[in-house]
């Protein structure tokens, strides 16, 4: 898994967010459109790409995308 | 006060949750029941805790149509149905794929369906018998992320209205409920993929959420023929969510 592919596949659950203004340092839950659906989408895009099942309490006990992407790095 | 000694009951995903009560519930009022589910340990486990009587368990995968039919060739009449075996399965429509809609489908849809055919073809549900499909609230919403889940509920409740009008003549009534959030260990795996906490979601039903002997305790009425002239509804049993 590479980080600049995860951030790429991030961003992409974004319809309105410039994804250049996405990075690793990123604090995800602070973008104006983070919602319950674009969360649903990171973790479908996780699922789908990866085979990494996360949860809402992943996304709780990150503020980066580094930390979802630890995470996942973890169960793969 | 209505009885339902003696009478003989199937409840489907009967191992835990809301199915698990359900059979529960249904012993007490001197019923017996027999349960399927996938785990026949939970299901065994079930059967240990009820109160005294006939009660059977089989697991078997109702997705299975030759499952099903072995399953059904064991059998003697029922006097009643609960189809509660389901799953719930969050995500976003760009994320659908035929493996996912089938997954969601088999389990909620097709599951109850082949069943409920193989016990019709079969003539195992009595003359006066009652048909209670559990389907949810979701499939009268629009709750981002649910489209899966919802749609085969949906499908549930049109499916039961079928039934009813199909089985009428023999006086075998089909009825769906549509409860909201009900506090089981299916609700505690759907927070795994909600953002939203369940305790700030419950802010949103003026009577809280449900527990499971609140949908057992209308699916014991359904059953009985207290209901006789009960037939082809949805029953939303969801606490005044959709109130407001």
């Amino acid at each position: 898994m590479k980080e600049n592919d995860f951030v790429k596949n991030f961003a992409l659950q974004f319809d309105e967010t410039d994804p250049e203004s996405i990075s690793l340092s990123t604090n995800f839950k602070d973008l104006e459109e983070w919602s319950s659906l674009v969360a649903l989408s990171v973790m479908a895009m996780v699922d789908e790409e990866y085979g990494v099942r996360i949860t809402a309490d992943d996304f709780k006990n990150s503020s980066t995308l580094a930390d979802v992407f630890e995470t996942i790095k973890k169960r793969l | 006060m209505f009885s339902l000694q003696d009478k003989r009951f199937l409840v489907t995903g009967g191992s835990s949750g809301i199915g698990r009560q359900i059979s529960i519930h249904l012993g007490q009022q001197g019923a017996q029941v027999t349960l399927v589910g996938r785990n026949l340990e939970r299901l065994q486990n079930v059967t240990a805790e009820m109160k005294d009587g006939n009660h059977k368990c089989f697991s078997f995968d109702l997705t299975k149509q030759n499952e099903v039919a072995a399953f059904i060739k064991q059998q003697i009449p029922f006097d009643g149905i609960v189809f509660n075996a389901g799953i719930v399965d969050y995500l976003p429509i760009k994320f659908m794929s035929d493996e996912k809609i089938n997954k969601v489908f088999d389990v909620n849809f097709k599951g109850a369906v082949l069943l409920c055919q193989q016990l019709i073809k079969n003539k195992l549900i009595t003359k006066g018998g009652s048909l209670v499909f559990i389907s949810s609230i979701s499939s009268k919403l629009g709750i981002p992320g649910t489209a899966l889940y919802a749609a085969s509920k949906a499908a549930i409740c049109a499916y039961s209205k079928v039934v009813a009008s199909e089985l009428a003549a023999q006086k075998i009534r089909a009825n769906c409920i549509c409860p909201g959030i009900v506090i089981t260990p299916m609700t505690a795996n759907a927070e795994d993929v909600s953002t939203t906490s369940l305790e700030d979601a419950e802010k949103e039903y003026p009577l809280g959420y449900g527990r499971p002997e609140d949908v057992s305790a209308l699916v014991t009425y359904l059953l009985s023929d207290e209901s006789r002239w009960m037939t082809g509804t949805d029953l939303i049993l969801d606490g005044g969510l959709t109130l407001k």
